[in-house]
Order: structure tokens, then C-alpha cells, then sequence
């Protein structure tokens, strides 16, 4: 038992920032093409704790805006959250300065799918489902997780 | 008889057909006639977020136009998702300059057989946003007004508790949506106490039930039916009523899955406002599309009072 104090370590390693980074190309596009600014976001953490799939998520809605705020383009395009994000608006309604946290996750997705890969494809849906799901089930995730 | 424009989308087309059918008679028992337009097109069930996809607007905004060239002001439908997109394509060209000429641009290049609602000397208007999108919710309350609807019910709701479900997309975002109250919402409520029945309040009223993640990530979508669903038990819940056809799917479809991941799980009913509503105005459970249901309705078709009931019992 040798570790006694109850402070587990960073996850991930520590980031590598530069000036390019922060305020950088990456962040101003997203601002440009969400509408919303960044710079606005405070860490008060409750898109976090309002998002009834942030348990699912493997980066929380306030450490994506954090992220994007340093320009971290790999980490947020890589991300399992702006896939797992079924954009419910809770986050925008409850954001205390205003940022639309759903048109920022809007835009990760947009610039994720610029390479041109479908994080879901037409192909992997099962015929029963197909067959079965409202019309807004299928034409919302195609629009959401395909190019 | 008064007639309303009416948009039906897709879903009510087909898999939701009996969300289609229980409002438009609902509405011919309130005294209005659900207009369905003569032609129209998906609007493309998400809204566009992102500033540069103004192409996901033009198939809402030439559903909205095509509604003004037909002299009507208002337009009303049903499915959540339809009502989100077609009041935010609204709000984004009554809002924004750049937006509007764009999508009027597409729209006047349209191929000349769509412009079927228009004579061929008709000059160009641009649509400006003029038609007022209403959800059937919207016009029960604020138009045809909840303190009217007990009086012409011949079944009311009584001895039956509802939970109001709201889900995400009719009340969010509330800055372009402006229904109701977004974190504390009524419409759902006031409109089944005016029915009759008792009105569940439960905390994850307004929490998603995954929406379109029933394709994507099933598994997440069932979890968090769960909560929901649970929870409105936990407060005494009988059934729960919704509005949207993907709520609707995912509420009642996802509990055979539900069952399988949380043995503690027992199935609830699950009503589109427009059933609860017919069933008052007295059309007959045949006419609901139950039997398009996953979970049996009929434990709580039988705790209803109706009048051949009240009659036996006298």
C-alpha cells in the first residue's frame, strides 16, 4: 500500500502547448463555424453535469470546450464524445454564458468528417432496425455520424 | 369546419402512422380540420447547426414558403422533430440577413414544375420568415386554450396517473424554440390534467432518451430509457405520454431490452398526446393503432372509467 495519499495519476500525458496552439487557427474555425466564442467558457462544468450521456462519454462537454480553447485538434477529432453526443440541447440551455456547447460538438463532428470517413455508415445498421426506426432516427444519425 | 395547414413529415406517414391518425381525429372532434399540404418534402429532421451548412435549410424553408404562396399564415405539426427544424430554419432567415438571401437564392433557382403553387406571372417574394410554426400542443393551448377542452369530453381520463415526457428537440434550444420553460416545462402537463387523468411529475422529464443513438449506440440509448422510464415509476407513474415518434419508439420498443439488462424492470405503456386526447373526445381504442405498440396499453384502458363502466356500476 504505498500509495497513501489519495491523488491518482494524470490519465493522460501532460499536453504540449505553444502559441500557435492557443487562440490558434484550429480554435478560431471552430468559433468561425459554431458561432460561439470559446474564450467565453469558464469551467464551470455544468454542461458536465447536466448531459445525460456524459457516463458514456470518454471526455467530458467541459473539457472538450477546454481543449478546443488550446487548439488540441487531434485529441477533440478523436474523441468517442462528439459521436456518443445525441445533441438534446441541454448542455446550450444550461451553459450560464451562453455558449450553444451543441453547435460547438455540431462543428467537431462537421470538421471529423471533413477527412471523409462515416463514423457510421449506411451498411452498419441491421435490416430490422432499418426497417423499423422512425424516419428522424435515420435521416438525424446519417446526418449526424456520416458525411 | 375551421382547416389548418398541416405538415405530417415522414414518420407520421408511415411508422407513426398512429400519431397521424389519432390527432387528425382529435382535431375533427375539437371542431378543426389538420389541412395536410399537397405536397411536401422531409425537412431533414435535424436543424443545421454550423454556420456553413445553409443547404440543410432550403428543404424546411421551401415547405414554409409553399405554405405562404398558399395564402395560409400558420402551419401546424406533430412530430418533435419537424416542429424543431421548421421553427429554427424560421428563425435563422427572420434573423439572419446572410442566411435569408442564400436560402431565397436556392429557393428562386429552384427547377420551375416546383413552383407549382404560383402562377407564371406571380413576381418573386422572398420568404422572410412570415408563417408561424405551431406545434399541436401549441395550438391546443393557445388557440383552441387547455380550459376549453373538459367540456367537450365525453371520456374523460379519470383514474389513470400520466407522466408527462418532454424530451429534448420541443423545448431546445428555448431561444429559437420558445414553447415553454425549457428546465420546468407545462404544456404536457396542463393538457393531461385537462384531460382528466392524475399528472406525474418526475425529474427526468426533460433528459433525453437518446434520439437517434437508438441506431448508433443502442446500448446508451437503452440505459438511459431506463432512468427515465424507472423513474417515472418511482413517482407513480401508470403510463407515460410523448409527442415525439422517436421518444415514442425508443420508450416503448427499448424495453424488451431494458427487461434483459435490469431484471427490477417492469413495462409501462407509453401514449402519444394525440391517443390520450382522442380516447377523451370518445373515439373508441380501435382507432388508436395500440396494436402498433410494443407494450400492452390495455392495463390501462381498463383502469379508466369509461361510461359503459359508470353505467354498469349504476
Amino acid at each position: 500500500m504505498s500509495q497513501s495519499k489519495g491523488v491518482s495519476p494524470p490519465k493522460n500525458p501532460p499536453l504540449e502547448l505553444n502559441r500557435e496552439m492557443v487562440r490558434g487557427e484550429f480554435g478560431l474555425r471552430v468559433d468561425e463555424l459554431s458561432g460561439q466564442k470559446l474564450y467565453d467558457c469558464y469551467q464551470c462544468g455544468n454542461c458536465s453535469s447536466g448531459c445525460p450521456l456524459a457516463q458514456e462519454m470518454d471526455i467530458l462537454p467541459s473539457a472538450m470546450i477546454r481543449f478546443a480553447q488550446l487548439g488540441q485538434k487531434d485529441i477533440l477529432l478523436n474523441s468517442g464524445t462528439i459521436w456518443i453526443c445525441a445533441s438534446c440541447f441541454q448542455c446550450t440551455v444550461r451553459c450560464p454564458k451562453g455558449i450553444d456547447i451543441e453547435a460547438v460538438m455540431d462543428t467537431l463532428r462537421q470538421l471529423a468528417l471533413e477527412a471523409g470517413v462515416d463514423h457510421f455508415g449506411p451498411d452498419e445498421i441491421s435490416p430490422e432496425l432499418a426497417a423499423e426506426v422512425p424516419q428522424p432516427g435515420l435521416v438525424g444519425v446519417y446526418r449526424k455520424l456520416s458525411t | 369546419m375551421a382547416k389548418v395547414a398541416y405538415y405530417p413529415g415522414c414518420a407520421l406517414k408511415e411508422r407513426s402512422s398512429h400519431l397521424d391518425r389519432s390527432a387528425r381525429d382529435a382535431a375533427l372532434g375539437l371542431g378543426f380540420e389538420l389541412d395536410e399540404l399537397e405536397t411536401w418534402t422531409c425537412c431533414g429532421a435535424v436543424p443545421p447547426v454550423s454556420s456553413e451548412r445553409v443547404m440543410n435549410l432550403i428543404a424546411p424553408s421551401r415547405i414554409l414558403k409553399d405554405v405562404r404562396d398558399s395564402g395560409r399564415k400558420e402551419l401546424i405539426t406533430i412530430c418533435d422533430f419537424c416542429y424543431n427544424t421548421l421553427k429554427r430554419a424560421n428563425y435563422s432567415i427572420r434573423n439572419d440577413e446572410v442566411i435569408r438571401k442564400r436560402v431565397n437564392a436556392f429557393l428562386a433557382d429552384d427547377d420551375p414544375e416546383r413552383t407549382y403553387l404560383e402562377s407564371d406571372d406571380a413576381p418573386w417574394v422572398d420568404y422572410d420568415g412570415e408563417v408561424k410554426v405551431l406545434h399541436l400542443l401549441e395550438y391546443l393551448r393557445d388557440i383552441i386554450g387547455f380550459e376549453n377542452l373538459p367540456a367537450g369530453l365525453k371520456n374523460p381520463l379519470k383514474g389513470i396517473n400520466i407522466a408527462p415526457y418532454y424530451g429534448c428537440v420541443m423545448l431546445r434550444p428555448e431561444k429559437e424554440i420558445k414553447l415553454d420553460n425549457p428546465e420546468n416545462p407545462t404544456i404536457i402537463d396542463e393538457f393531461t390534467r385537462a384531460l382528466g387523468a392524475g399528472v406525474v411529475s418526475f425529474p427526468y422529464r426533460t433528459e433525453c432518451c437518446g434520439s437517434y443513438l437508438s441506431v448508433s449506440s443502442p446500448d446508451a440509448s437503452t440505459r438511459l430509457c431506463y432512468r427515465i422510464l424507472s423513474s417515472a415509476r418511482a413517482n407513480g407513474a401508470d403510463a407515460l405520454v410523448v409527442s415525439c415518434p422517436l421518444c415514442f419508439y425508443n420508450l416503448d420498443s427499448r424495453q424488451e431490452a431494458i427487461a434483459e439488462a435490469y431484471p427490477d424492470f417492469k413495462p409501462m405503456p407509453i401514449f402519444y398526446f394525440t391517443q390520450l386526447l382522442s380516447l377523451a373526445l370518445g373515439n373508441g381504442p380501435e382507432k388508436q393503432g395500440f396494436d402498433m405498440h410494443c407494450v400492452d396499453v390495455s392495463p390501462i384502458l381498463e383502469k379508466l372509467d369509461t361510461p359503459e363502466a359508470a353505467e354498469v356500476g349504476e
